[in-house]
């Protein structure tokens, strides 16, 4: 069978898309290579008990009535009910820096604003003219390539605000080393200050159920396990793929999430330059027993850490770079019940050729890992309090394993530093979405699936 | 089709995109948008619906066509009249 419209990758910018197109065409093939849906955004069972791979919080929230907030939007082309998600808003969250500098936040922007102004009162004018900027800037114009971090320059007189309110942003969507991009920043920055940050109750898993079902029921094809080895390519146009068995698919139309350099390596285009450095993380999971609760400093949702002077958001020379980092609790959202043990995530920069090398000796790659947890733990005490000492299960994943699991080249959660914000890579049929079209996260990676149907593929039904 | 039926599409169409649209203050002549603040991606919405319903092509250029109630009606009873 030729197939109208195939997807490669069942992340959630590859569900996303297929939903909207099987809504409308139901020959929908959405290939993956692994056996579960969900890309970055997965689940693994250990000791009983599922684990999420890719979930801190979701950003963007904004409540149902609020028609135009990107989360209903996105709803509403997907057909989904938001009803059929119980959404659980952030406690509050914080920014630590150097040993004395902690600003609140929450998902009323109101606490940012008086946080900065007790913080930095010299800068209150300033950061609210930043706010009326960023409310009217147009992200989805075609100015790329600006960097946010000069835009701020220009308005915020204080440097250490200014690294502050990067790091967050950077951590949970940046692919450019030490910066952002303009238009990204202004989407990160609404969707996490103006916005804000929530988890749906129950687990990515009920959340991926919900939508692999959708397209199940609109007649799509899910096929898992299946690695397209090659995109087949006639001039500029594409009419199949092959997967890694040898099979091949035929298909009229084509759109990749596997990321920019590694859909051109499957269409035999190589790039002959490399596009910038990419950055790679590491994230380690510690379940504790709840006896600890006590000794924990903090009821917060996330805390994002820098311990220098200046924030260093670059690919790591060492294994691992703990002078910064995320901590997150994923119960610590209201009305969520308490679980027991209780979870504490814990996420740094990481080289990736480091961890590479390492990986070739299997004994020596856990050894180390073990270690660079225990040390993340370690830093990660200093701020919340002592937990080592509870841990009743622990599991660290590297830039290998991302890479592993995903397929994304040196396990750079964001890519690419280059985004394709049309989804255009030189061909007639063949399209990007995901995290190299540019809309980061879980959110925003399902709106780039989204938005590149609707442009290049419904036109085709 | 005739065209209070057309017009019942249109609105049940509307409604299954956005199950909160108020139609009882709904000036026909005026536009959607700004009535039932609709955006563009509901807009592609309406037009998918009608290809989905009634194999009915709209070409990009004919989309404002479709701005109000009654320049929906005037441009897809033509369209619609044997269906
Ligand atoms: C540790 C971690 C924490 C995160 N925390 C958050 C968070 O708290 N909030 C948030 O919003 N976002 C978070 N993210 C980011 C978010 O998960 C991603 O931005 C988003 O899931 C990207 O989706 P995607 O569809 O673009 O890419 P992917 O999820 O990478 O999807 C691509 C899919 O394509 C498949 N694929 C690739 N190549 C092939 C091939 N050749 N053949 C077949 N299949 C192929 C892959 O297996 C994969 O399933 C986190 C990510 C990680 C890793």
């Amino acid at each position: 069978m030729k197939y109208p419209f195939l997807i490669i990758g069942s992340g959630l910018s590859g569900l996303a898309a297929a939903i909207r197109i099987s809504n409308y065409c139901p020959d929908v093939l959405l290939l993956d290579q692994h056996s579960r849906i969900g890309g970055l955004n997965s689940y693994y069972y250990r000791n009983n008990r599922l684990l999420e791979t890719g979930l801190h919080a979701i950003t963007n929230y904004a409540p149902k009535k609020q028609k135009h907030a990107p989360i209903n939007k996105l709803f509403r082309q997907l057909k989904i009910k938001r009803d059929e998600f119980s959404f659980k808003e952030q406690i509050g969250s914080q920014i630590h820096f150097g040993s004395d500098q902690i600003l609140n936040f929450n998902n009323d922007v109101n606490l940012l604003i008086s946080e900065v102004e007790r913080l930095f009162p010299d800068c209150h004018d300033d950061f609210c003219s930043l706010l009326k900027k960023i409310e009217v800037h147009n992200p989805f114009q075609n100015t790329t390539g600006l960097s946010a971090r000069k835009y701020l320059e220009e308005m915020i007189s204080d440097k250490r605000l200014i690294e502050m309110l990067l790091c967050p942003l950077c951590y949970y969507g940046s692919s450019v080393e030490n910066d952002m991009e303009l238009n990204q920043f202004v989407i990160m920055f609404r969707s996490i200050f103006l916005e804000g940050m929530f988890r749906p109750e129950g687990t990515i898993r009920d959340f991926l159920q919900v939508l692999k079902q959708r397209f199940v029921d609109q007649g799509g094809t899910l096929r898992l396990k299946s690695k397209v080895s090659r995109i087949l390519v006639k001039n500029n146009t594409a009419y199949g793929v092959e997967l890694d068995s040898g099979e091949i698919i035929e298909a009229d139309n084509i759109l990749s999430t596997a990321g920019y350099e590694e859909t051109l390596a499957l269409t035999g285009r190589d790039l002959k330059t490399r596009i910038g450095k990419r950055l790679a993380f590491i994230e380690s999971i510690f379940l504790v027993d709840d006896s600890i609760k006590n000794n924990l400093t903090t009821s917060k949702t996330i805390i994002f850490y820098n311990s220098g002077e200046l924030f260093n958001y670059q690919q790591s020379a060492e294994i691992v770079d703990y002078r910064s980092g995320v901590i997150c609790f994923p119960q610590n959202f209201q009305d969520i019940g308490i679980s027991d043990p209780l979870e504490i995530r814990l996420t740094h920069l990481a080289n990736y050729d480091l961890w590479q090398k390492l990986s070739s000796t299997p004994e020596e790659y856990r050894r180390v890992k073990l270690q660079c947890s225990a040390r993340s733990a370690e830093t990660a005490e200093k701020i919340i309090g002592i937990f080592s000492d509870n841990i009743v299960y622990q599991d660290t994943f590297t830039p290998v394993t991302i890479q592993r699991y995903t397929l994304k080249h040196e396990g750079a959660i964001y890519g690419s530093p280059r985004k394709i914000a049309d989804g255009d890579i030189g061909f007639t049929n063949l399209f990007l979405a995901g995290t190299d079209q540019g809309f980061l996260g879980i959110i925003g990676s399902m709106l780039s699936g989204v938005s590149i149907a609707n442009q290049h593929f419904l036109t085709k039904i | 089709m005739t065209r209070d039926e057309i017009k019942d599409l249109v609105l049940e169409i509307i409604e299954d995109i956005d199950e909160d649209a108020d139609f009882d203050a709904l000036d026909p002549a005026e536009p959607l948008r700004d009535q039932l603040d609709l955006d563009s991606m509901d807009f592609l919405d309406i037009v998918m619906e009608l290809r989905k319903r009634h194999q009915l092509q709209i070409p990009e250029e004919d989309y404002p066509q479709l701005a109000t109630l009654n320049s929906c009606v005037d441009y897809l009873e033509p369209l619609l009249k044997d269906a």
